[in-house]
Formats: C-alpha cells, structure tokens, sequence
C-alpha cells in the first residue's frame, strides 16, 4: 500500500513558505493542505481519530449522540474520539551553528534551522488541531529554551520558534562542538509523562554518541520520531571551486579540492544517513532524512503516511 | 659569464607571472562555511595536500622552464681571462690621423694635429712611431723608423682632403704595423672626429694581443651645419640657345632655423642669388630661374653663405648637352623593302639617350663611316673584310658595340677573322611555321638588357612569335641572354676587347617574327642599344675619392678621340684642381683616374688648350655633411681582440666564427634544458589530470 496525493494538491515549497512571516500561517497552510490531501486520500480515512462509542450518560452533549447506530441499535451512543485523549507532544529542536548552514536569500534558498522551525511549528500546529499538549525544546551543547507540553502552548511555542530565527541572524557562533547527550539527558528527565518527541537535528555526531543520546530518552517510555535534516549541498557536496572550507561549530579550517573529495564525501554521508536509519530503527524510533530543498508538507505527508502504515502493523 | 643579449633577462619577469597568480589565487580562495568537517577530515590527508605538493612541483617546472628559456635568449657567453698588458718597455706607436672632409669643421683640424703631435712629443727614445693619414683611404706619412722631427713634419704638411671618413683602412693598416712590431707595448692613437657615417664594424679587424687603443675624440660638441647637399639641372634645348634650370637642396643640421644665401655660379660667374631659412633639422629646396648655357659643357655651382664646414657649402656640377648613340646600320645589297626600317625607327624615338641612327648598305661602306660610332648593326649583312673590317674591329676594342643579324644570310661564307669573334656558331634555319612559330621561353631577366622587363606587367615577350630563327651555338666564352622554347640560344653576347657582340637568331623586321609588331620591340631595342652600345647616364658631379672609368664615359672622350680608339698612353690629360696634371687614355691601361679634390677636374686631348677641355666637377662626399656623432668605445671595443678572446669591456663581434661559437654555444644547452623540463611538465600534468579526472 502506498500514500498517494490527490494530483490537487500541490506541495509548499520551501522557497514560498519562506516569504510567509507568520510561522501560525505558515503552519495552517501545511498542516491544512496536509489534511486536505489526508482527507481525500483512499487510505486514511477520517477514522484515525475515531477511538470508541459508549452509552449515554445523562450531562452528555447530545450532539455527540451517534445517530445512525441510534436507528440501528435503537439506543443512545456517544462517539469518542482519540484526539481527545490530550497526549504529550514536544519537538526538540536542534539550534546548533551547523543548522543555520543552507540560507542563500538570492536564491530563496532557506536554511536547516529555518526548514527545521516550519517543521516543528508545522507538527506542533498539527498536534495541537489534535488536542494535543504541545511543548518545544531547542538545544545545542545544552538545553537553550524549554517549552513544557501543555495544551495551551501553541502560541509560545510559535513565538519561540520565530524568536529562534532572528536570534540565529543577530548573534555570533562561539565555537564549541554540539552535542545531543547532555541536552537529551536533562529533557529526559524533565519529561513528567509519556510523549511523543520530535528531534529535529542534523546529526553531525557519532551514530553511536547519538542513539546514546536517544536511548536516554526511549528509555522513559517515551515514543520518537527523528527527522534528519541536510541541505542539498551537504549530501553531494557540489562545490567547485578550491575553497577554506569553515567548521560552522568548531571554526576549523580546512582547504579543500572539492572535485578531489567529491566522491568520498558522499560516499561518507550516505553511510552515515543509513547508519542512523538503522541504528535509530533498531531502537524502535522513526528515522527520516529531509532534503530542505524539497516541499516541506510533502516531505510530512510522506513521512505520516508511512508512520501509519507501520503504526497498523504494530 | 656574460650576455649577448641581456635586455632579454627582463623576461625573466614573466616567472613572476605563474606566482603571483598562484598567490593571488590564494589570496582569493573562497572561504566556505560548512556545517562539519567531521567527514572530510575523514577523508585521507594525501587527497588534498598531495595534490597541492604535486602542483607546486609542476610550478617549479613550469618557472625553471622559463627561466632557461629566457637565458638561451640572452645569449649567454663565458669570458676568459686575458693576459696583462705589459706596461713597461719601448713603444709602438701608430698615429691614425683622421683627415676626412669634416675635420675642416671649425678648429678641429688645428686640435687634431695639435694631439698627433702631443703623441710624439711624449715618446722617448727607444719608442717608434708610424703616422697613418686616413680619409677615404689610409696611407703612411711617415715609415716606423722614422725620428719624432720626421714625424712632426709629417703632421704639419699634412691637409684636410675632400673625402669621406673610413675607419676600416686606417685600422686595418695599423694591425699590420702593429702585428710587424717587435716591441713589447704596442699603442694606437686613433685621432678623429669620430663620424658614424665612417663605421661599419669588420670582424676580420683585430688588433693582437696587449694593443692599447687611445681615442682622442674631436667630434663630441655639438655641430650645426649647412651644407647643398643635392643640385638638380633640367636642361632645354628647344630654343635657340639652350637653358638650364637649376634648383638645389639645402641641408641643415643644426638645431636652430638658419638664414642663408644661396648663388648658383654659371661659367665661373655668379648668376643669380636667392635666400633661404633652412629648418632645423630639416632641408630646404630652393630653385633658380632658367638659365642661358653655352652649347658645351659648362661649370655650374651652387654656394650658400660660408660657415663652420665649409667644404660642403659649395656643390659643382657640369651642363652638358646629352650625347647622342650613334648607331650605324649596314644593310645587304638588295635588302628587302623596309628591312631596317623597324630598328631605325624605334631607335630614332626618345632622348634619354637619343639615338643618331645613319643607314648604309654593305657594299657602300668606307672606314670613316665607322668614326665616333658607338653601336654597329649588320643587318642581314657579313662583317666587311679588309680595311673597313680593320676599322670595325677598332670600334669594337675602343668599347663599341655590334650587333649581328644573320638572317638569310650565308655565314659560312663571312671572314674567318670576324667568325671566331661571333658569341655563337651560326648553324642552319629553323623553320617553325609549322607549330605556328616559337616564342622565348627563357629569359635572363638579370641581364641588363631585359632588365626593364623584370617587374611584373613590364613587358611581355610570350606573345611573339618566331617562325624562323638561326640555330646558334654558343661559344664557350660567350653569355645566351635568351633562349626559344626549343631550347634553342636566341641571344648570345660576348665582350671583346673593350666592346660588346650580340648575335640576335632571328630578323629586326617582320620577315620572320613578329617581334618587331609588339609593344615590347621599342624598348627591346632601346635596352639593346644602351647596353651594346655601352652607354652610361651623364653625371653633372662626381664625389671625392670615386675612381673614374673613362671607357664607361664616351661622352668626356669623345670631343677629343674622335670615337677612334685612343690607346696611345698619352693621349690625354686630366689636370686636377690643385694643378696636377695626369696622362690617361680613353681606354686601355691608364683609363681610370681617382679623383681625389674637390672643384673641377679639366680632361682635354694633347692639343687642346688649357681651359678649353672637358670640366668634371668633384664635390665632397655628402656623406661628410652627416656629423653624427659615434662613441669612439665601439671602435675600440670591436678591434681589442687577443686570440679571439676580447679585452675586458669588449665585445664578441671580432672573435673567430670558430671561436664565437664554442662560447656561446651554451644557449643551446639553455634551450635543449627548457624543452626537458617542459616535456616533463606536460607528462606530470598529463598524469595528474588523469589521476584526478
């Protein structure tokens, strides 16, 4: 079975969500048009939402009274619906200097942070039209600003992700090599209820460092989804000109031929991106690469549709 | 080491070029922020920096291939070390003393004897000194052995002369003395005012080995100076007296305009007189009115208003009434009508030069018809035997021309005498009416008769046609001009004695080609004419130090030969203008006479009157009048050699070709070098494209 898209709908690209400021716009325009494309497809049905009936009880809103299984049944059932039962949602954000690599505004080519903030806003707008509790954390070599979930959060949340993007044009990088472990390791902790946690990041770490940091988290009960975020140049590496190439973390140099160190580049990334895939399956998580030069919502229907699938299998 | 060629260092600028680029580029490198380098740092270190070491390496080559270059272009050469000169013992001294026509410059003269006698009076008695008087020439005023008092004498009888200045005599005869000299230190003192007109550098000119050369510089003032340097006379005879019209070039070289007076003197009389302002630097024509001549040959001058030089302030020339070519064409009895009609006519158009053409048939021929005859034609027509032949022969040993036109004739018949004179062996008739006749198909365009023709669309011979011609044999010491397309001689020349014979194959009217109908006949004939006929433009001046040639120049014997051969040893006087009195002879051995002075030599016969002969004007060279000024240190340098090794500061001009080579044969290593290491480099690059690409 495979997650179809109406030839309607038309993914949002990047580029165009860019030039939308308000991040709650941006995020009703995917969330909607997700839905929208959700609605109309084959597959998915309303019913994801749809948990149970049970008998009326006198103070029920008759508004809720299932009226066909009224005329079948002959008695008074009230539907009741997943969304309803207010899970914990919170996306972690990784702010780190290498996430703002990617913006060249001649381009309308936007950066990983900022791919990264459409998408968080976008889930959490998503899980908030859920009833969800939302909440949000971003961090690099530690925990920079914490949301807790709550379901009265959406508008912190937008507004700390918007805060996010100016903060990364205004401030300087003080160089210092990220890492998740310690920042997951607090939220971790920090975490009073079961959730489902969204870790957007780039991933510049060891695997191994990384499902450590994972584990962390996962071992509280916690559900996780990952979703890796590269620029295009960062996976085949198209530069052609001799350059001193900069560690946006670190500040290393480094002169590089990039026609010399093409091929092993990305011979290097791809490793690594199936390296985590696997690794990150193995630990019972969801693993997605996103390209940020690709539709952000379609990147998310892609994503959901197959998160579906694999929740029916479960 | 030393080189030929060092301006060419300054490409070793261009290795600049590689590197700065290179550093500009480093400069320039673009800097990239990356969001890690934890994976290229992954990436094995010798994939960047070994590339790097690997480019530097093809830098290296690339600059050293250029740097080799660049110095096989300098011409590098290695000096060896000479032996000292010795500075101790006796001396010889040779003095070359410049007497050209320009050391009459202001005081020059006076400073240069002053120097020459300096130099003899500061030689003591063991030394020995040799006085060299040089202009166009050079010749010794004095022996080696002779004393300082000879010596001083020499110097002060000796005069400023009217020739230009050579360098290369007066040197080469002081390395002949010097080479002769036994004594341990050996000097030259080159006295002059050192004109660059006088140098042309001569390599086989070398001084042995120690030679001092002291130059004593009188020329390096700056000069201004007005000399005449060109007349031009445009002679009119249409009237009943003649006119000459005269106009002059003045030349100026100093750095100031210069007002002048310029008189043209007409029969030693001065006739007209016009101003001038001569710009600096520059020439200024002036003309004179027409003016009336004598029928004879008349002096002329021009003079401008006397200054610092002033041997170049008057020009001479003679007017003289062009002389006709006297030609006699001899016709056979019977000839056919209009026989030589094409030749006299073509022959009768023009005047530079005219020819005087009188017709006569064979058997009407005296001797006298031959007298001041300078081109005989026989027509169809044998050699005349006898005393009229005797007389013809004459004509052709004084330098007169003949050319014979078999024709139909029968020259087996003609005189033994004149047949082993002929160029060629006259054979048979060649009929080619057959194959629509032949045509020239070599021609010798070298030679001064179909010179004129050499230029492109100057005359075209391929369109005649020659539908009978005599087979001619050349003789082994005669010249084929021209040849038919059988390959058969068409015209054959010898030279005998003085004079010329020309034996034209085929006819000179339309009998049997069609030569005498096309456009190239007219000056075919005029250029066979001058050429057999020996005649030479009349010159209005010769310059000082030209040699002569009185057998070249019928037009100054003929008033007073007669046209008859005037080989007799004294028949003739030249008398210079100083007074000195000459024998030659129009032709044979005493026919050439070098006109050393300026002002007019007088060629008269034995009987003529003083006065009455023959005016030949003489001017300085004007090459004389070109003061430019040459370092004496080239001189010197190009004339220092020892064993073909130059002296410290010289150059490699005067060494052996031998010599020369093997120094500077190290370029070629230069060049062998640079190739290597660019081949090196193009295999290098090739492989690192590969192993990169």
């Amino acid at each position: 079975m495979t997650a179809a898209v109406s030839p309607a709908t038309s993914f949002l690209d990047p580029t165009v969500l860019g030039r939308i400021g308000n991040l709650e716009l941006l995020a009703r325009t995917v969330v909607e048009g997700f839905i929208n494309g959700l609605h109309r497809s084959p597959h998915l049905g309303a019913s994801a939402d749809f948990a149970q009936h049970r008998p009326y009880m006198p103070g029920d809103d008759i508004r809720r009274i299932d009226w066909r299984l009224y005329a079948r049944s002959d008695k008074y059932f009230i539907k009741e619906y997943e969304a309803e039962t207010n899970t914990n949602f919170t996306v972690i954000l990784d702010v780190s200097p290498s996430m703002r690599y990617g913006a060249v505004p001649e381009d309308g080519r936007i950066s990983k942070l900022t791919y990264g903030c459409f998408l968080a806003a976008c889930l959490t707008y998503f899980s908030s039209l859920q009833r969800d509790r939302v909440g949000m954390a971003t961090i690099d070599t530690d925990i920079v600003e914490y949301v807790p979930p709550s379901s009265k959060h959406l508008q912190h949340i937008l507004h700390a992700l918007d805060r996010i993007e100016k903060n990364a044009r205004d401030s300087k990088v003080t160089p210092g090599k990220s890492s998740l472990l310690p920042p997951l390791r607090k939220l971790s902790e920090m975490f009073r209820r079961r959730s489902l946690v969204v870790l957007i990041s780039d991933f510049y770490e060891d695997p191994e460092d990384i499902i450590s940091a994972l584990t962390h988290v996962r071992g509280r009960g916690n559900d996780i989804v990952v979703f890796h975020l590269l620029d295009p140049r960062e996976r085949d590496f198209s530069f052609t000109d001799s350059s001193n190439f900069i560690d946006m973390e670190t500040g290393e140099k480094m002169p590089v031929i990039p026609e010399y160190l093409r091929k092993q580049y990305a011979d290097l990334i791809r490793e690594h991106t199936a390296t985590l895939s696997k690794r990150i399956g193995e630990t019972r998580a969801d693993y997605a690469l996103f390209d940020t030069s690709k539709p952000l919502d379609g990147a998310l229907f892609t994503y959901l549709a197959a998160r579906q699938r694999i929740n029916r299998v479960r | 080491m030393n080189f030929l060629a060092p301006a060419f260092l300054a490409g070793l600028a261009a290795i600049a070029v590689p590197v700065l680029i290179h550093l500009i580029n480093r400069e320039r490198k673009v800097v990239v922020e990356f969001p890690s380098l934890m994976f290229l740092q992954r990436i094995p270190y010798r994939s960047v920096r070994r590339q790097k070491i690997r480019h530097l390496l093809l830098l290296i080559l690339r600059c050293v291939a250029l740097a080799l270059l660049v110095a096989a272009f300098a011409r590098p050469f290695f000096a060896k070390k000479h032996p000292a000169v010795a500075t101790t013992g006796a001396r010889e001294v040779v003095i070359l003393l410049d007497r050209s026509s320009s050391m009459g410059y202001a005081d020059r003269w006076t400073k240069a004897r002053d120097a020459a006698r300096k130099a003899v009076s500061g030689m003591t008695g063991t030394d020995r000194a040799t006085l060299v008087l040089f202009a166009g020439d050079a010749s010794v005023a004095t022996e080696p052995m002779a004393t300082p008092d000879r010596v001083i004498a020499a110097i002060n009888a000796a005069k400023v002369s009217s020739e230009g200045t050579r360098f290369a005599p007066a040197l080469k005869l002081a390395s002949q003395i010097i080479a002769a000299s036994t004594l341990p230190r050996r000097e030259v003192i080159l006295i002059s005012d050192f004109q660059k007109v006088g140098w042309a550098n001569h390599n086989e000119i070398v001084f042995p080995q120690g030679t001092v050369v002291t130059p004593i510089d009188l020329g390096a003032a700056a000069v201004a100076d007005i000399s005449v340097a060109q007349v031009t006379t445009s002679r009119d005879s249409a009237g009943e007296r003649d006119h000459t019209t005269v106009a002059a070039r003045l030349v100026n070289t100093g750095a100031a305009v210069k007002a002048v007076s310029a008189t043209l003197a007409v029969g030693g009389r001065d006739a007209q007189t016009v101003r001038a302002n001569v710009p600096p630097h520059g020439a200024q024509q002036v003309a004179f009115a027409p003016i009336a001549v004598p029928s004879g040959a008349t002096k002329g001058a021009v003079r401008v208003t006397p200054d610092s030089l002033t041997q170049d302030d008057v020009l001479n020339f003679t007017v003289a009434p062009d002389e006709a070519v006297a030609v006699l064409v001899v016709d056979p009895p019977g000839a056919r009508e209009n026989q030589s009609l094409f030749l006299s006519r073509a022959l009768a158009i023009g005047d530079r030069p005219s020819f005087r053409v009188d017709l006569k048939t064979a058997d009407a021929l005296t001797p006298r018809d031959f007298d001041g005859r300078a081109l005989v034609v026989l027509n169809e027509v044998a050699p005349p035997a006898g005393a009229v032949g005797a007389r013809l022969r004459a004509v052709l040993d004084g330098g007169g021309g003949i050319v014979v036109v078999p024709g139909g004739g029968r020259p087996e018949t003609w005189p033994a005498e004149w047949r082993v004179l002929l160029p060629a062996t006259i054979g048979a008739v060649v009929d080619r009416t057959a194959d629509a006749g032949g045509t020239l198909s070599s021609v010798d365009y070298a030679h001064p008769i179909f010179e004129l023709f050499n230029a492109p669309r100057s005359g075209d011979f391929s369109t005649a046609r020659f539908y009978r011609y005599r087979a001619l044999t050349a003789q082994p010491n005669a010249s084929v001009i021209a040849r038919f397309d059988d390959g058969a001689p068409a015209v054959v020349e010898r030279t005998v004695g003085s004079g010329k014979i020309v034996v034209w194959a085929s006819t000179m009217d339309p009998y049997w080609t069609n030569l005498p109908l096309q456009p190239v006949f007219l000056p075919f004939i005029h250029q066979l004419g001058k050429h057999v006929g020996r005649y030479a433009d009349p010159r209005p001046w010769f310059t000082a130090g030209d040699v002569l040639d009185l057998s070249r120049h019928g037009e100054l014997t003929a008033p007073f030969t007669g046209g008859r051969a005037a080989d007799s040893a004294n028949t003739l006087i030249v008398e210079s203008p100083s007074g000195v009195r000459e024998r030659v002879t129009a032709t044979g051995a005493g026919h050439l006479v070098t006109l050393k002075e300026q002002g007019f030599y007088e060629l008269r016969g034995q009987n003529t009157p003083v006065g009455s002969g023959r005016p030949i004007a003489v001017n300085v060279d004007p090459a004389e009048s070109d003061l430019s000024h040459l370092d004496p240190q080239d001189i010197v340098v190009a004339v220092t050699a020892v064993n073909g090794q130059r002296l410290p500061g010289s150059d490699l001009n005067t060494a052996t070709p031998k010599d020369q080579e093997q120094r500077q044969k190290v370029w070629w290593y230069l060049l062998l070098g640079a190739l290597l290491l660019m081949a090196g480099e193009t295999m290098l690059s090739n492989r690192l494209s590969r192993a990169t690409g």
